[in-house]
């Protein structure tokens, strides 16, 4: 991805909140949103 | 949580975390995805562009249709909010009979817990279809073991047995009624047999779908090129088999979500395929297995060739040895190993099996594994004799001359 360009995420399991993070190490220039249904990011 | 052992906010991360890295946290349900427009339109009417999409919609509990599925003090455990219905459930209404479908690691995991947790006088009461308790992880013999085990520890295992409806009195379960007839009283019914990949918002946007998930490449890329998806709700590939299979464990769902991460970011890494490594404590017994059961193995037309080798947490000189026991299947044409399943009494021989996992994922043969030499020391190793995957290889090397 590009330098201001936006990612989208939904969903807040295994797969949201690990994808959201290791995507801001590794874009740091890129727009990161994380929509999720839930009130919290569950981790297991 | 539902044990009470922890609070919902010791299983979650906390939004801060997100937000400190300049993430942004909408809490919304998305509704519709435009996958031309490059839009996400959510529930509360606003809509958000992308240039490029993760889909981790996740899975739902499988519910058969079962008769009385409805009824109050009926649950299925998926969410953190299941959870906590439960918790409350069994806080309030204080139930003495408590019957679990299903003898996967979840409904086992389960009622272990609350067994563990809960006063004297309740009843314990699993039921599964198949003829041992996590039939997708263990062979029968070691199923049996795991049978055992249970039933020493209290709770009622009911194998081979279908629950034809779930049966109510005055809106609530009183019980269930298995296919001989036979009905079995319960106060609350906990109902897993497993979970259905989430594909609704991907069918809706046009992006191809299968009965297990949403189809995706190595590279996690849905049918719509600016579209990814990962974890439970996208169709796997059997890394031996190379079969499509469902998918809706913990390990792929974190992994692909990285994957995903990297793709993005311009790394060409292929997810390998899954091999369903699980592991799972029961008690004072940990199970864990990758890969295919002898069983399965069978079923996909596999000749097969199997050792187990009960072996020992530690050298048997030094004090405090618990048992564990490891069973090998290898393909007796090619010599590659399958599978692996593991019931230890101590925690740490339980992740023999990630080595497990490995020696597949590269391939290795039971000729290979006769050489795999282990680092050892008595307070942490088996006597040389009763080194467990290379034993297991040898006796299965063997077996191969009978």
């Amino acid at each position: 991805m590009l330098k201001g360009e936006q990612l989208v995420i939904i969903g807040c399991g295994g797969v949201g909140a690990p994808a959201a993070m290791l995507a801001r190490q590794l874009m740091p220039e890129v727009e990161i949103v994380v929509v999720r249904e839930e009130r919290e990011f569950i981790v297991r | 949580m539902v044990a009470g052992l922890v609070t919902g906010e010791s299983i979650t991360n906390p939004d801060e975390k997100f937000a400190s890295a300049g993430i942004q946290l909408v809490q919304a349900r998305a509704d519709r995805i435009d996958v031309q427009a490059r839009m996400v339109y959510l529930a509360d009417g606003r809509q958000i562009t992308y240039d490029k999409l993760l889909l981790g919609s996740g899975a739902n509990p499988l519910i058969p249709p079962l008769a009385g599925r409805d009824l109050r003090g009926v649950f299925a455990l998926r969410t953190l909010t299941d959870a906590e219905e439960i918790r409350d459930h069994l806080a309030t209404a204080n139930p003495r009979r408590l019957v679990f479908i299903g003898a996967g690691f979840i409904s086992l995991e389960l009622a272990m817990l609350l067994a563990s947790r809960q006063p004297d006088g309740r009843e314990y009461t699993v039921i599964e279809l198949l003829s041992h308790p996590l039939p997708l992880m263990l062979d029968p013999e070691f199923g049996k073991r795991v049978h055992d085990h249970l039933q020493a520890q209290g709770l009622t295992m009911r194998m081979g047995e279908t629950v034809t409806r779930i049966v109510g009195r005055d809106g609530k379960v009183a019980g269930v009624e298995l296919a001989s007839g036979e009905q079995l009283p319960a106060d609350v019914v906990f109902l897993n047999v497993g979970a259905r990949a989430n594909t609704q918002l991907a069918e809706a946007s046009g992006l191809r779908t299968s009965r297990f998930g949403i189809k995706v490449n190595s590279f996690l890329e849905t049918s719509d090129p600016d579209v990814l998806a990962a974890g439970d709700c996208v169709e796997k590939q059997h890394f031996i088999t190379r079969k499509p299979v469902p998918g809706q464990l913990r390990g792929p769902a974190v992994i692909q979500g990285r994957l995903a991460a990297k793709r993005l970011a311009g790394y060409a890494i292929e997810f390998p395929g899954v091999l369903n490594n699980c592991v799972v404590r029961l008690f004072d017994r940990y199970v864990a297995s990758t890969g295919l059961t002898e069983e399965q193995a069978r079923q996909e037309a596999l000749e097969t060739v199997s050792a187990t080798v009960d072996s020992r947490s530690k050298h048997g000189m030094i004090p405090g040895v618990k048992p564990w026991s490891i069973k090998l299947v290898f393909d007796r044409t090619t010599g590659k190993l399958l599978g692996g399943q593991i019931i230890s009494e101590d925690i740490a021989p339980v992740k023999e099996i990630d080595a497990v996992n490995a020696l597949i994922l590269g391939g290795k043969t039971l000729y290979d594994l006769t050489v795999l030499m282990c680092a050892g020391t008595p307070d942490c190793s088996p006597e040389p004799s009763l080194e467990p995957i290379s034993i297991a290889a040898e006796q299965a090397l063997q077996k191969l001359r009978e």
